[in-house]
Protein backbone atom coordinates (compact mmCIF):
# COMPACT_ATOMS: atom_id res chain seq x y z
CA UNK A 1 0.00 0.00 0.00
CA UNK A 2 2.75 2.42 1.00
CA UNK A 3 4.64 1.54 -2.17
CA UNK A 4 1.58 2.30 -4.25
CA UNK A 5 1.31 5.79 -2.80
CA UNK A 6 5.01 6.40 -3.41
CA UNK A 7 4.75 5.20 -7.00
CA UNK A 8 1.72 7.43 -7.56
CA UNK A 9 3.52 10.55 -6.33
CA UNK A 10 6.63 9.73 -8.35
CA UNK A 11 4.45 9.43 -11.45
CA UNK A 12 2.73 12.74 -10.67
CA UNK A 13 6.13 14.40 -10.20
CA UNK A 14 7.34 13.11 -13.56
CA UNK A 15 4.16 14.31 -15.29
CA UNK A 16 4.46 17.73 -13.61
CA UNK A 17 8.10 18.05 -14.66
CA UNK A 18 7.29 17.15 -18.24
CA UNK A 19 4.35 19.55 -18.24
CA UNK A 20 6.37 22.46 -16.86
CA UNK A 21 9.24 21.61 -19.15
CA UNK A 22 6.91 21.73 -22.15
CA UNK A 23 5.55 25.19 -21.32
CA UNK A 24 6.69 28.32 -23.13
CA UNK A 25 6.26 32.01 -22.56
CA UNK A 26 3.35 33.40 -24.59
CA UNK A 27 4.53 34.77 -27.91
CA UNK A 28 2.82 36.65 -30.74
CA UNK A 29 4.43 34.23 -33.18
CA UNK A 30 2.39 31.07 -32.73
CA UNK A 31 4.32 28.69 -34.95
CA UNK A 32 7.32 28.56 -37.22
CA UNK A 33 8.16 25.68 -39.51
CA UNK A 34 10.18 24.73 -42.56
CA UNK A 35 8.39 24.26 -45.83
CA UNK A 36 9.81 22.70 -49.00
CA UNK A 37 13.58 23.26 -49.21
CA UNK A 38 13.99 27.02 -48.92
CA UNK A 39 10.99 28.42 -47.05
CA UNK A 40 10.16 29.27 -43.46
CA UNK A 41 6.50 29.85 -42.61
CA UNK A 42 5.60 31.98 -39.59
CA UNK A 43 2.10 31.92 -38.14
CA UNK A 44 1.05 34.92 -36.06
CA UNK A 45 -1.61 35.07 -33.34
CA UNK A 46 -3.39 37.91 -35.17
CA UNK A 47 -3.33 39.81 -38.48
CA UNK A 48 -0.17 41.82 -39.14
CA UNK A 49 0.21 45.03 -41.12
CA UNK A 50 0.95 44.33 -44.85
CA UNK A 51 3.05 47.50 -45.15
CA UNK A 52 5.23 46.35 -42.25
CA UNK A 53 5.56 42.86 -43.70
CA UNK A 54 6.78 44.18 -47.04
CA UNK A 55 9.99 45.59 -45.57
CA UNK A 56 12.60 42.85 -45.76
CA UNK A 57 14.79 44.53 -43.12
CA UNK A 58 12.33 43.48 -40.42
CA UNK A 59 13.43 39.85 -40.70
CA UNK A 60 16.73 38.14 -40.10
CA UNK A 61 17.38 34.42 -40.38
CA UNK A 62 20.47 32.60 -39.14
CA UNK A 63 21.55 29.09 -38.26
CA UNK A 64 21.45 28.81 -34.50
CA UNK A 65 25.13 27.93 -33.95
CA UNK A 66 26.32 30.91 -36.11
CA UNK A 67 24.40 34.04 -35.11
CA UNK A 68 26.85 36.22 -37.08
CA UNK A 69 26.09 34.74 -40.47
CA UNK A 70 22.72 36.06 -41.64
CA UNK A 71 21.11 34.17 -44.49
CA UNK A 72 19.87 36.04 -47.58
CA UNK A 73 16.10 36.43 -47.81
CA UNK A 74 14.83 36.34 -51.38
CA UNK A 75 11.21 37.31 -50.79
CA UNK A 76 8.60 37.85 -48.09
CA UNK A 77 4.98 37.01 -48.78
CA UNK A 78 1.94 37.54 -46.57
CA UNK A 79 -1.11 35.30 -46.93
CA UNK A 80 -4.52 36.92 -47.71
CA UNK A 81 -5.72 36.55 -44.10
CA UNK A 82 -2.59 38.45 -42.99
CA UNK A 83 -1.61 35.93 -40.31
CA UNK A 84 0.73 33.64 -42.25
CA UNK A 85 4.03 34.90 -43.53
CA UNK A 86 6.30 32.97 -45.90
CA UNK A 87 10.01 33.81 -45.97
CA UNK A 88 11.74 32.46 -49.05
CA UNK A 89 15.52 32.25 -48.72
CA UNK A 90 18.00 32.64 -51.55
CA UNK A 91 19.63 29.26 -50.87
CA UNK A 92 18.21 25.91 -49.73
CA UNK A 93 18.07 25.55 -45.93
CA UNK A 94 20.04 22.93 -44.03
CA UNK A 95 17.01 21.64 -42.15
CA UNK A 96 18.99 19.40 -39.81
CA UNK A 97 20.22 22.56 -38.11
CA UNK A 98 17.82 24.63 -36.00
CA UNK A 99 17.40 28.15 -37.39
CA UNK A 100 16.68 31.36 -35.54
CA UNK A 101 14.30 33.91 -37.02
CA UNK A 102 14.25 37.42 -35.50
CA UNK A 103 11.16 39.47 -36.35
CA UNK A 104 11.59 43.16 -35.52
CA UNK A 105 8.92 45.62 -34.38
CA UNK A 106 5.87 43.58 -35.36
CA UNK A 107 2.91 45.84 -36.22
CA UNK A 108 -0.54 44.31 -35.76
CA UNK A 109 -3.74 46.32 -36.23
CA UNK A 110 -1.86 49.58 -35.57
CA UNK A 111 -0.22 48.31 -32.36
CA UNK A 112 3.49 47.62 -32.00
CA UNK A 113 4.06 44.11 -30.60
CA UNK A 114 7.83 44.51 -30.18
CA UNK A 115 10.70 42.37 -31.46
CA UNK A 116 10.43 38.61 -31.15
CA UNK A 117 12.70 35.69 -31.95
CA UNK A 118 11.67 32.12 -32.73
CA UNK A 119 13.61 28.96 -33.32
CA UNK A 120 12.60 26.83 -36.28
CA UNK A 121 13.56 23.18 -36.23
CA UNK A 122 12.39 19.93 -37.72
CA UNK A 123 9.66 18.21 -35.68
CA UNK A 124 11.61 16.27 -33.06
CA UNK A 125 9.38 13.20 -32.94
CA UNK A 126 9.67 12.86 -36.69
CA UNK A 127 13.43 13.16 -36.37
CA UNK A 128 13.48 10.28 -33.88
CA UNK A 129 11.34 8.13 -36.17
CA UNK A 130 13.62 8.96 -39.07
CA UNK A 131 16.66 7.77 -37.06
CA UNK A 132 14.82 4.53 -36.24
CA UNK A 133 13.61 3.83 -39.78
CA UNK A 134 16.94 4.99 -41.17
CA UNK A 135 18.87 2.39 -39.16
CA UNK A 136 16.18 -0.24 -39.74
CA UNK A 137 15.64 -0.01 -43.51
CA UNK A 138 17.39 2.79 -45.36
CA UNK A 139 20.85 2.27 -43.91
CA UNK A 140 20.31 -1.34 -42.82
CA UNK A 141 23.53 -2.43 -41.15
CA UNK A 142 23.67 -5.79 -42.90
CA UNK A 143 22.41 -4.99 -46.38
CA UNK A 144 23.78 -1.50 -46.96
CA UNK A 145 26.76 -1.23 -44.62
CA UNK A 146 27.82 -4.92 -44.88
CA UNK A 147 28.52 -5.24 -41.15
CA UNK A 148 28.03 -8.33 -39.00
CA UNK A 149 28.17 -10.72 -41.94
CA UNK A 150 29.82 -13.65 -40.13
CA UNK A 151 27.05 -13.99 -37.58
CA UNK A 152 24.51 -13.20 -40.28
CA UNK A 153 25.55 -16.18 -42.42
CA UNK A 154 26.26 -18.39 -39.44
CA UNK A 155 22.83 -18.17 -37.85
CA UNK A 156 20.46 -17.72 -40.78
CA UNK A 157 20.04 -21.38 -41.72
CA UNK A 158 16.86 -21.95 -39.75
CA UNK A 159 14.07 -19.50 -39.02
CA UNK A 160 13.94 -20.36 -35.32
CA UNK A 161 17.63 -19.78 -34.69
CA UNK A 162 17.56 -16.63 -36.79
CA UNK A 163 14.74 -15.09 -34.78
CA UNK A 164 16.40 -16.16 -31.51
CA UNK A 165 19.65 -14.54 -32.52
CA UNK A 166 17.91 -11.37 -33.69
CA UNK A 167 16.02 -10.90 -30.44
CA UNK A 168 19.09 -11.61 -28.29
CA UNK A 169 21.06 -9.18 -30.38
CA UNK A 170 18.48 -6.39 -30.09
CA UNK A 171 18.42 -6.93 -26.34
CA UNK A 172 22.19 -6.70 -25.94
CA UNK A 173 22.78 -3.84 -28.36
CA UNK A 174 20.27 -1.56 -26.64
CA UNK A 175 21.87 -2.16 -23.24
CA UNK A 176 25.42 -1.89 -24.50
CA UNK A 177 24.92 1.26 -26.55
CA UNK A 178 23.09 3.09 -23.79
CA UNK A 179 25.92 2.25 -21.41
CA UNK A 180 28.60 3.31 -23.84
CA UNK A 181 26.68 6.49 -24.65
CA UNK A 182 26.63 7.36 -20.95
CA UNK A 183 30.30 6.59 -20.49
CA UNK A 184 31.29 8.52 -23.60
CA UNK A 185 29.27 11.64 -22.78
CA UNK A 186 30.08 11.87 -19.10
CA UNK A 187 33.54 10.34 -18.75
CA UNK A 188 35.45 9.95 -22.02
CA UNK A 189 34.57 13.29 -23.59
CA UNK A 190 34.94 15.63 -20.58
CA UNK A 191 38.33 14.14 -19.60
CA UNK A 192 39.58 14.03 -23.20
CA UNK A 193 39.98 10.26 -23.09
CA UNK A 194 38.09 9.63 -26.34
CA UNK A 195 41.19 8.04 -27.87
CA UNK A 196 40.27 5.02 -25.72
CA UNK A 197 36.74 4.71 -27.09
CA UNK A 198 37.21 1.48 -29.06
CA UNK A 199 38.76 -0.39 -26.13
CA UNK A 200 36.16 0.89 -23.70
CA UNK A 201 33.24 0.06 -26.01
CA UNK A 202 34.49 -3.46 -26.70
CA UNK A 203 34.89 -3.98 -22.97
CA UNK A 204 31.38 -2.71 -22.28
CA UNK A 205 29.85 -5.00 -24.90
CA UNK A 206 31.50 -8.10 -23.49
CA UNK A 207 30.61 -7.09 -19.94
CA UNK A 208 26.97 -6.58 -20.96
CA UNK A 209 26.88 -9.98 -22.59
CA UNK A 210 28.43 -11.59 -19.51
CA UNK A 211 25.96 -9.82 -17.22
CA UNK A 212 22.95 -10.81 -19.33
CA UNK A 213 24.27 -14.37 -19.43
CA UNK A 214 24.66 -14.57 -15.64
CA UNK A 215 21.36 -12.96 -14.76
CA UNK A 216 19.28 -14.74 -17.39
CA UNK A 217 20.62 -18.16 -16.44
CA UNK A 218 18.98 -17.75 -13.04
CA UNK A 219 15.93 -15.61 -13.74
CA UNK A 220 14.59 -17.15 -16.93
CA UNK A 221 16.20 -20.51 -17.74
CA UNK A 222 13.75 -21.13 -20.59
CA UNK A 223 14.76 -17.92 -22.36
CA UNK A 224 18.40 -18.66 -21.58
CA UNK A 225 18.11 -22.02 -23.25
CA UNK A 226 16.43 -20.40 -26.26
CA UNK A 227 19.26 -17.85 -26.55
CA UNK A 228 21.76 -20.68 -26.11
CA UNK A 229 25.07 -20.14 -27.81
CA UNK A 230 23.96 -16.96 -29.65
CA UNK A 231 24.31 -14.81 -26.57
CA UNK A 232 28.07 -15.35 -26.63
CA UNK A 233 28.16 -14.98 -30.41
CA UNK A 234 26.90 -11.40 -30.08
CA UNK A 235 30.38 -10.35 -28.92
CA UNK A 236 31.76 -11.42 -32.29
CA UNK A 237 29.32 -9.18 -34.15
CA UNK A 238 30.69 -5.89 -35.42
CA UNK A 239 27.36 -4.03 -35.49
CA UNK A 240 27.48 -4.04 -31.72
CA UNK A 241 30.70 -2.02 -31.79
CA UNK A 242 29.71 0.11 -34.81
CA UNK A 243 26.66 1.59 -33.11
CA UNK A 244 28.50 3.11 -30.10
CA UNK A 245 31.12 4.56 -32.44
CA UNK A 246 28.40 6.14 -34.60
CA UNK A 247 26.75 7.53 -31.48
CA UNK A 248 30.02 9.05 -30.35
CA UNK A 249 30.67 10.58 -33.77
CA UNK A 250 27.21 12.11 -34.18
CA UNK A 251 26.88 13.45 -30.63
CA UNK A 252 23.40 11.94 -30.28
CA UNK A 253 21.48 12.45 -27.05
CA UNK A 254 20.05 9.58 -25.06
CA UNK A 255 16.71 9.14 -26.82
CA UNK A 256 18.34 9.43 -30.24
CA UNK A 257 20.90 6.81 -29.17
CA UNK A 258 18.13 4.51 -28.01
CA UNK A 259 16.40 4.89 -31.38
CA UNK A 260 19.57 4.14 -33.35
CA UNK A 261 20.36 1.08 -31.22
CA UNK A 262 16.80 -0.18 -31.51
CA UNK A 263 16.84 0.41 -35.27
CA UNK A 264 20.14 -1.43 -35.65
CA UNK A 265 18.90 -4.38 -33.58
CA UNK A 266 15.53 -4.66 -35.32
CA UNK A 267 17.22 -4.18 -38.70
CA UNK A 268 19.49 -7.14 -37.95
CA UNK A 269 16.48 -9.17 -36.83
CA UNK A 270 14.69 -8.29 -40.07
CA UNK A 271 17.72 -9.19 -42.17
CA UNK A 272 18.14 -12.53 -40.39
CA UNK A 273 14.44 -13.35 -40.73
CA UNK A 274 14.35 -12.56 -44.47
CA UNK A 275 17.54 -14.49 -45.11
CA UNK A 276 16.50 -17.56 -43.13
CA UNK A 277 13.12 -17.70 -44.89
CA UNK A 278 14.92 -17.84 -48.23
CA UNK A 279 17.56 -20.32 -47.08
CA UNK A 280 14.94 -22.72 -45.72
CA UNK A 281 13.43 -22.85 -49.20
CA UNK A 282 16.80 -23.08 -50.89
CA UNK A 283 17.30 -26.43 -49.19
CA UNK A 284 14.60 -27.87 -51.46
CA UNK A 285 15.61 -25.97 -54.56
CA UNK A 286 17.60 -27.44 -57.39
CA UNK A 287 20.88 -25.58 -56.87
CA UNK A 288 23.98 -26.54 -58.91
CA UNK A 289 26.30 -28.63 -56.74
CA UNK A 290 29.15 -26.17 -56.64
CA UNK A 291 26.82 -23.39 -55.46
CA UNK A 292 25.17 -25.33 -52.64
CA UNK A 293 25.40 -23.94 -49.11
CA UNK A 294 27.31 -20.75 -48.51
CA UNK A 295 27.92 -19.59 -52.12
CA UNK A 296 24.23 -19.40 -52.99
CA UNK A 297 23.63 -17.70 -49.63
CA UNK A 298 26.08 -14.96 -50.60
CA UNK A 299 24.30 -14.51 -53.92
CA UNK A 300 20.94 -14.26 -52.15
CA UNK A 301 22.39 -11.71 -49.72
CA UNK A 302 23.63 -9.69 -52.69
CA UNK A 303 20.13 -9.72 -54.19
CA UNK A 304 18.70 -8.56 -50.87
CA UNK A 305 21.28 -5.77 -50.76
CA UNK A 306 20.25 -4.72 -54.27
CA UNK A 307 16.60 -4.59 -53.28
CA UNK A 308 17.45 -2.63 -50.11
CA UNK A 309 19.16 -0.09 -52.36
CA UNK A 310 15.64 0.88 -53.36
CA UNK A 311 15.36 2.58 -49.97
CA UNK A 312 18.54 4.59 -50.42
CA UNK A 313 18.27 8.35 -50.57
CA UNK A 314 14.78 8.25 -49.11
CA UNK A 315 14.08 10.74 -46.38
CA UNK A 316 11.20 10.66 -43.96
CA UNK A 317 9.90 13.90 -42.46
CA UNK B 1 57.52 15.03 -22.73
CA UNK B 2 54.48 17.28 -22.65
CA UNK B 3 52.84 16.94 -19.23
CA UNK B 4 49.44 16.89 -21.00
CA UNK B 5 50.25 13.53 -22.63
CA UNK B 6 51.34 12.04 -19.33
CA UNK B 7 48.11 13.28 -17.77
CA UNK B 8 46.04 11.73 -20.59
CA UNK B 9 47.89 8.42 -20.36
CA UNK B 10 47.49 8.23 -16.58
CA UNK B 11 43.84 9.23 -16.94
CA UNK B 12 43.32 6.39 -19.41
CA UNK B 13 44.92 3.85 -17.10
CA UNK B 14 42.83 5.12 -14.19
CA UNK B 15 39.63 4.97 -16.26
CA UNK B 16 40.23 1.42 -17.47
CA UNK B 17 41.14 0.33 -13.96
CA UNK B 18 37.96 1.91 -12.59
CA UNK B 19 35.74 0.28 -15.24
CA UNK B 20 37.45 -3.06 -14.67
CA UNK B 21 37.08 -2.84 -10.91
CA UNK B 22 33.47 -1.64 -11.04
CA UNK B 23 32.26 -4.28 -13.48
CA UNK B 24 34.46 -6.97 -11.96
CA UNK B 25 32.87 -6.47 -8.56
CA UNK B 26 29.44 -6.08 -10.13
CA UNK B 27 29.73 -9.31 -12.11
CA UNK B 28 31.15 -11.18 -9.13
CA UNK B 29 28.22 -10.07 -6.97
CA UNK B 30 25.78 -10.94 -9.76
CA UNK B 31 27.35 -14.37 -10.18
CA UNK B 32 27.07 -14.88 -6.44
CA UNK B 33 23.48 -13.68 -6.20
CA UNK B 34 22.23 -15.45 -9.31
CA UNK B 35 24.29 -18.59 -8.80
CA UNK B 36 22.83 -21.70 -10.43
CA UNK B 37 23.63 -25.09 -9.05
CA UNK B 38 25.21 -27.26 -11.69
CA UNK B 39 25.74 -30.93 -11.05
CA UNK B 40 29.54 -31.40 -10.82
CA UNK B 41 29.15 -34.86 -12.35
CA UNK B 42 28.20 -33.27 -15.69
CA UNK B 43 31.60 -31.60 -15.91
CA UNK B 44 33.38 -34.77 -14.79
CA UNK B 45 31.67 -36.87 -17.46
CA UNK B 46 32.45 -34.26 -20.12
CA UNK B 47 36.12 -34.34 -19.14
CA UNK B 48 36.29 -38.08 -19.66
CA UNK B 49 34.42 -38.12 -22.97
CA UNK B 50 36.32 -37.61 -26.20
CA UNK B 51 35.56 -34.30 -27.89
CA UNK B 52 37.49 -32.70 -30.71
CA UNK B 53 35.26 -29.62 -30.96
Amino acid sequence: MKNDVKAFWTLMLIIATLWIGGCEAPSFIKAAQFEETDRIVLTFAGPVDPAWAEDRDHFTVNEKPDPDILLDIASVRLSPDQSRLTLTLADPINQNQPHQVVVKEIVSEGRNMGTQAVTVSKPYFGYLISILIGALLIQNFVFSKYLGLCVFFGTSQKKSTAVGMGITFTFVIVFASLMSWFLYQFVLKPYRLDYLQIIVFIGLVSLTVQAVDTVLRKINPALFKAFGVYLVLVIANCIVIAVPLILADNEYNMIESLMLALGAGLGFLLALFLMSSVRERLDFANVPTSYRGLPIAFIVAGLFALSFMGFSGMSIF
Amino acid sequence: MDPLYIKLALGGIALLACIGLFFGIGLALAAHKFAVEINPKVEAVKEVLAGAQ
